[in-house]
């Protein structure tokens, strides 16, 4: 993959969304030229959408009460309030 | 959403701690899942998630109103988390095995609480696998793609919370890319 360093920034700067329309053009026609790249921007991109994929975790039910619980009580501000 | 923070805040400001309540309903997964994706086990989320809140509360007088809450919020999330990886470091093994193990209780991780079909324990299993691939990443690469790809945040938002320029945050997230295209190119 050395000799396509160039291309290599290209897959990262059109994942980046950052791309320019003259490097998107050079990178599809590369891409359609050589699998190598193909196969590379494919495992990249499957990366990609695996991490992705993990599922939505939503915090424990009880979470907002604990923080609650845990967060010093006013009424130990009141000596500060003027 | 962020005009409905800022009077919660003030509402906090003014001492009313029930309004600090609705920002933490507002915010508890994300910075929960946050966590977890940083530190791969439930009850380190938990603990540094609820950290984070309370450090939130107590700074609250600190927050620059003109900021995105959101972006504040992650920062003290980030940085506890990061903090973490680094204090347990010598641990990495030990801790790797407990993350692995953790992968048992997914069931109770998921979002929906209904029942699970047969057909998804196997992408159950992957999402485990996939989370022990995003652990293995520095925590310098893995910060930035929970960040950019899990969090669903812009390059922007990343280096606000991180502090970094946008150029670096851009060279961690293609390094990251580049390790998570190697582990993960078997699947």
């Amino acid at each position: 993959m050395s000799c396509h360093e160039d291309i290599v920034d290209y897959m990262h700067d059109y994942l980046d969304e950052s791309i320019t329309e003259e490097n998107k053009e050079r990178l599809r026609e590369h891409l359609h030229s050589c699998a190598e790249c193909r196969s590379y921007f494919h495992d990249m991109k499957k990366a990609i959408a695996l991490v992705q994929s993990t599922a939505r975790i939503k915090a424990p039910d009880d979470f907002t009460a604990r923080v609650m619980a845990s967060i010093p009580k006013e009424k130990k501000n009141i000596g500060m309030k003027r | 959403m962020e005009v409905i923070i800022k009077q919660r805040i003030n509402q906090v400001l003014k001492g009313d701690q029930n309004a600090f309540g609705e920002i933490v309903e507002l915010y508890k997964d994300k910075v929960f899942q946050l966590c977890f994706r940083m530190l791969g086990n439930r009850h380190e989320a938990e603990d540094m998630a609820q950290e984070a809140f309370v450090r939130a509360y107590v700074n609250i007088h600190r927050f620059n109103i003109q900021m995105k809450f959101s972006t504040w919020l992650y920062r003290i999330a980030t940085n506890l988390c990061i903090d973490r990886i680094r204090k347990k470091k010598p641990d990495y093994f030990l801790d790797a095995e407990v993350a692995g193990t953790e992968g048992l209780n997914m069931y109770s991780l998921i979002a929906d609480d209904s029942a699970l079909p047969e057909d998804e324990v196997e992408s159950l299993e992957l999402q485990e696998t996939i989370q022990d691939e995003i652990l293995k990443l520095p925590e310098k690469y893995r910060s930035v793609i929970v960040l950019k790809y899990i969090e669903e945040l812009s390059l922007k938002e990343i280096s606000d919370i991180l502090d970094l320029p946008i150029g670096t945050v851009k060279t961690r997230i293609h390094r990251g890319r580049e390790a998570l295209r190697k582990q993960l190119s078997n699947f």
